[in-house]
């Protein structure tokens, strides 16, 4: 199968709405077809030729320009790659449910949002609220790995329900809030009020919060076979945090103000 | 067919289908994922009995292993899916949830489920965690120790052979037992089979049926050597002591290999040392669907009619 470039003619003067161009949208189509595909720049529906530059491509992966204003790449991808060379705007990934998402800039807001499946790689930052609920629904994130190469801004993993995140810079103020579950690991410091409302899951963290949210209590340090499982079974896991990890973790229950039983690991 | 002065009888193993799995249990030190491996795998040589068959495979090194740990793999059988999903938990619950250090995954992918973190998991009184990695779930249990962590689910085969199996026959009790024993060391070394019995050897092997109304099984009286004479014997005069090896296999292949592997040990032992003859149990054909030869099984391995 081959696949399509995508190239921005010029940086966008709007908000163009990219949900609902993936591979398999554009299968067996011709390049003419690819360039009349029909998508929404602000209020204005055009064409995917007016805005970029359509050339067949050899690899499978649907390649794109980036710009912070281009929402909701791979939006509902089910198979296939989409690799973004640059920024992407807000919501991209979201209720992806397989596939790959490689995007070589920053993440908009709502990166990952109701993220059923599949891998998400962000070389640089993401922004706010990543693998929140989407609009209208109860649950975040609910599986999937995101991988963010740069930092995670606030309320990182809000209502995340499942799936993995592992950040290797820093996450921004109120991550894992009314986390349900799921796993958040961040490599490097982490904003206030982490953990505020948190049910279930885990957050995995290399440095103590400076100041995590009320409502954790401190179980002790442990030898954890569960952390040399994971990162035996999830190499990007070991990676973010130098290779491997010891098993050995101080555990904080919480959150308890909200009836919580997650956790926050603090890695040693 | 004669090997090394050892007759190969013209016989074959009957053997069952039976569903079938493999655990990995792991444990901080080898001795601790042996003792738990043991206590998962007693009591457990005939599902006349005992509801299932299981035994230790092989020892893993800490690199084969799903946590980084020392870990031993068992294989575990039962005559159905249901009597399996039923047999598994318990014998984790009891004997591997309790054991120190240990911790219990899925040894094969695919198949009917097995239900393994699935079932032990309330055993936390609602402080059970989970993670689900790609699309396999885990289960940490809080316990007194630590935490107990298990594989939500190990798959299955309901391919599985049980009963594959040939008897000794020797002329003293010692040469049946050392032959019995290379039998055993051989057989160690295949994958995929297991020999349930007590040390892999059964020197009670049994018949259908009894003379007492509700015995399904009693002694296999043609192959005992103090009862010559008395009921109409299948061994010659030489024979003093018969033992058996039984064999399950996660498939045909693996048995028919155990098997062969087994049998080639005891004949390189030879007549010299008071082998007699390899022979095999079968119920006359109708009841298993598996029939293993000997002298098939045995007829690449340098012996001659």
């Amino acid at each position: 199968m081959s696949g399509y470039r995508l190239k921005l003619t010029a940086p966008l003067e709007a908000r163009l709405d990219f949900s609902g161009i993936t591979p398999a949208a554009l299968a067996g189509l011709g390049p003419d077809e690819v360039a009349r595909k029909p998508v929404f720049l602000g209020n204005r529906r055009v064409a995917l030729g007016d805005v970029f530059e359509v050339s067949a491509v050899a690899s499978a992966a649907l390649v794109v320009s980036g710009d912070p204003r281009l929402d909701g790449v791979g939006t509902a991808l089910e198979q296939g790659e989409i690799l973004v060379e640059g920024p992407v705007g807000a919501l991209a990934g979201a209720r992806m449910a397989g596939g790959r998402l490689v995007v070589r800039g920053d993440a908009g807001e709502s990166l990952a949002a109701g993220l059923l499946g599949g891998r998400i790689e962000v070389s640089g930052h993401a922004g706010p609220r990543l693998g929140c609920a989407l609009p209208g629904e109860r649950l975040g994130m609910r599986g999937g790995l995101v991988l963010v190469s740069g930092d995670a801004g606030p309320g990182l993993g809000e209502r995340l329900r499942g799936g993995l995140v592992l950040v290797s810079g820093d996450a921004g103020a109120g991550a894992a809030l009314d986390l349900v579950a799921g796993t958040i690991a961040v490599a490097g410091r982490i904003g206030p009020d982490a953990g505020r409302g948190m049910r279930r899951g885990s957050l995995l963290l290399a440095q103590a919060p400076e100041t995590p949210a009320p409502g954790f209590v401190d179980t002790g340090s442990h030898d954890f076979i569960a952390l040399l499982l994971l990162a035996r079974r999830v190499p990007e896991l070991a990676a973010l945090f130098g290779g491997g990890l010891s098993g050995r973790a101080q555990r904080l229950a919480g959150n308890r103000l909200a009836g919580g039983e997650g956790e926050i690991l603090l890695l040693q | 067919m004669i090997i090394n002065g050892v007759e190969i009888r013209e016989s074959f193993a009957e053997a069952f289908p039976m569903a079938g799995t493999r655990l990995v249990i792991t444990a901080d030190t080898p001795r601790w994922a042996r003792t738990a491996a043991a206590t998962m795998t007693g009591f457990a040589t005939s599902v006349i009995g005992c509801g299932c068959e299981a035994a230790i495979e092989r020892e893993l090194p800490a690199s084969e292993t799903p946590d980084g740990r020392p870990g031993v793999a068992v294989l575990i059988f039962a005559m159905s899916l249901k009597d399996l999903k039923k047999v598994v938990p318990l014998r984790v619950g009891q004997c591997v949830l309790t054991s120190p250090t240990s911790a219990c995954y899925a040894g094969v992918k695919g198949g009917p489920a097995i239900p393994l973190g699935r079932a032990l998991r309330y055993f936390a009184d609602g402080h059970q965690m989970s993670k689900k990695i790609g699309e396999d779930r885990i289960w940490r249990i809080p316990v007194m120790e630590g935490e107990f962590v298990c594989d939500e689910i190990s798959g299955s085969v309901t391919s599985a052979v049980g009963g594959g199996n040939f008897l000794i026959l020797a002329r003293s009790r010692a040469a049946a037992l050392s032959a019995a024993e290379a039998a055993v060391d051989a057989m160690g070394t295949v994958e995929g089979a297991v020999l349930p019995f007590p040390g892999g050897v059964v020197r009670s092997g049994s018949k259908v049926g009894s003379k007492y109304a509700g015995l399904i099984a009693s002694t296999n009286d043609a192959y005992c050597p103090t009862l010559r004479g008395v009921v109409p014997s299948a061994l010659p005069d030489d024979v003093g002591s018969v033992m058996e090896i039984v064999i399950d296999g996660l498939g045909e292949k693996e048995v028919a290999e155990s098997m062969r592997v087994g049998i080639a040990a005891v004949c390189e032992l030879g007549a010299e040392a008071g082998v007699v003859a390899i022979d095999a149990g079968n119920y006359g054909g109708n009841l298993g669907p598996f029939h293993f030869k000997l002298r098939e099984l045995m007829a690449n391995a340098g012996g001659k009619a």
